[in-house]
């Protein structure tokens, strides 16, 4: 049995397409077996909502008059970068307002842009002959500006550490609030919901890959960075964090349920995102792959106490565990949290469902692949002729 | 069996006297401190009175006779259901389990009466959606 990314978008443009969601397809397999399952369904959709750090903005302001070459820009009063032709610019979403601290951040000027409010928008320059202009500050919104696009190098990792604390201090980390003596265990995958859990191996998923994105459509532009394959394997699936995507998509479709602003206190801001992704049954290994369940995909648990990049890992969890609300760290049991939202993981699975049996989404066969073997690289203190 | 959680403030004089010990011996009710703090403006406590509903009215009383100003708290925290994720970070912080995940829903479920005000949830949500409320605000 096999069936061809043509057969399955044009079953979807008739209405026939069988759609189900990642947790449905679970039952299904439980229920009938690979071969029927693979036979019934045509796609999948699988979903995730989490802090995503490596995420920004690029945004077209427009000329004023007179032009100006902006040389410097505070959106929000928070930097952005400028270093592009004249009225381009790039909000990251951990950037920092100036002067101020922590309490506003490049994340909360995307949320904000999303939600549809008006920004602050100052700029300084040199000025040359033909933009003459030295500074400018005015408001702009959605609305206002030509083009606004999240472009994001590394999203919706596949797998990622637990993080818990064996130090006597309290810790603040990008993984949560992390308690003294093993106090809790925090972990972020969206685990058995999550995309790229679903085809570990990415076989389907490519560059060019349609995704929903923040609540708009979206596509896979590149390997995210710091993708990686050499990492342990449990049931098929890496037990560590591995591969990741780079993303990009129409800030103008995006919703403010999927598009949020998170403050880890005294670490900073992440972009709170939603990212769903089609998975289609071309076969039966397809099934088997989403076939997994969150008792057979594990994570290490690393202790955030140790300041180093090279932290053995203390045991491996599976999400079942971690989902039940405590795990085991020698002996004690510790309580767990999620930093990523299952509820709006779900939510994104139905919503990416519904697009698809509205014939609003068709799926797409990878222009490229991305590489089947890959090592991540560290960043060493070396003289030019070692570099 | 009542309970009810109080706010205590104290004029800078009083905060010598023992009305915590009188209330806990001359009452027949159980006195649980939830929270103390001094400062230069005074006194404030923040504790649970469990016991008969005429008892507990009459501890009240008696705070209020001796010129300590007495309010009732009924939130502590306020949840903005706007801003919530259902992500669970408050889950694991939360000393009393007044945090729990519904595995139907997905979604986090806050017991307000569980609540003891250690404001240790409020710094931790990432999406911003725990404030201090009522008028504990001074307090955490």
């Amino acid at each position: 049995m096999s069936k061809s990314y043509e057969e399955i978008n044009s079953k979807i443009e008739s209405g026939d397409a069988v759609v189900l969601t990642a947790e449905e397809l679970k039952a299904a397999v439980q229920e009938k077996g690979v071969e029927r399952t693979a036979k019934e369904v045509d796609v999948v959709t699988t979903g995730t909502f989490g802090a995503m750090c490596s995420s920004g903005a690029f945004l077209n302001f427009g000329h004023s008059e007179p032009p100006i070459k902006m040389t410097k820009v505070w959106l929000n009063d928070v930097p952005a970068y400028t270093g592009l032709a004249a009225v381009d610019a790039y909000i990251g979403a951990t950037e920092l307002r100036e002067g101020d601290g922590m309490d506003y951040g490049g994340a909360k000027v995307i949320e904000e842009l999303v939600a549809g409010k008006p920004v602050k928008l100052r700029a300084t320059a040199y000025g040359t002959d033909c933009y003459p202009r030295k500074n400018i500050e005015t408001y702009i919104s959605l609305r206002t500006v030509n083009q606004a696009f999240l472009f994001n190098p590394r999203n919706m990792y596949q797998n990622y550490a637990v993080a818990t604390n064996s130090s006597e201090k309290l810790l603040y980390t990008y993984m949560g609030k992390l308690l003294p003596r093993n106090g809790n265990a925090t972990y972020c995958s969206a685990g058995q919901l999550s995309p790229l859990l679903n085809d570990p191996k990415l076989r389907t998923i490519g560059m060019g890959t349609r995704i929903f994105l923040g609540g708009g459509v979206g596509y896979v532009t590149w390997e995210g960075t710091q993708f990686k394959t050499n990492v342990p394997e449990r049931n098929g699936v890496p037990a560590a964090a591995a591969r990741a995507l780079a993303v990009i998509g129409d800030l103008k479709q995006m919703s403010p349920d999927y598009v949020r602003g998170l403050y880890f206190h005294k670490y900073g801001w992440s972009l709170g995102l939603g990212i769903g992704v089609p998975i289609p049954v071309l076969d039966e290994e397809v099934v088997k792959n989403l076939a997994i369940t969150d008792d057979k995909i594990f994570a290490p648990v690393l202790d955030y106490a140790v300041q180093s990049r090279a932290r053995k890992p203390v045991k491996e969890v599976s999400y079942a565990q971690l989902r039940s609300g405590t795990i085991d760290i020698n002996g004690k049991e510790v309580r767990t949290s999620s930093l990523s939202s299952y509820r709006k993981a779900r939510d994104i699975t139905v919503e990416l469902k519904k697009w698809i049996l509205e014939k609003r989404f068709l799926l797409t066969r990878p222009v490229e692949p991305f590489p089947a073997e890959q090592v991540q690289k560290t960043l060493e203190i070396s003289s030019r002729t070692e570099a | 069996m009542a309970e009810k959680k109080l706010i205590l403030t104290f004029s800078p004089e009083q905060v010598n006297t023992s009305i915590t010990f009188r209330l806990a011996r001359d009452f027949d009710v159980d006195v649980n401190i939830l929270r103390a703090e001094v400062n230069e403006r005074g006194g404030k406590l923040i504790l649970a009175l469990k016991g008969a509903g005429e008892e507990i009215d009459k501890a009240i009383a008696f705070l209020e006779e001796n010129k300590v100003q007495v309010g009732e708290v009924a939130r502590f925290v306020v949840r903005d259901e706007e801003r919530c994720t259902d992500c669970s970070m408050c889950i694991s912080i939360c000393p009393v389990r007044a945090y729990r995940l519904d595995r139907e829903s997905w979604k986090v479920v806050f017991e307000q009466e569980r609540c003891i005000a250690c404001g240790l949830c409020v710094d931790a949500c990432p999406a911003m959606a725990l404030k201090c409320g009522d008028n504990t605000t001074q307090m955490v």
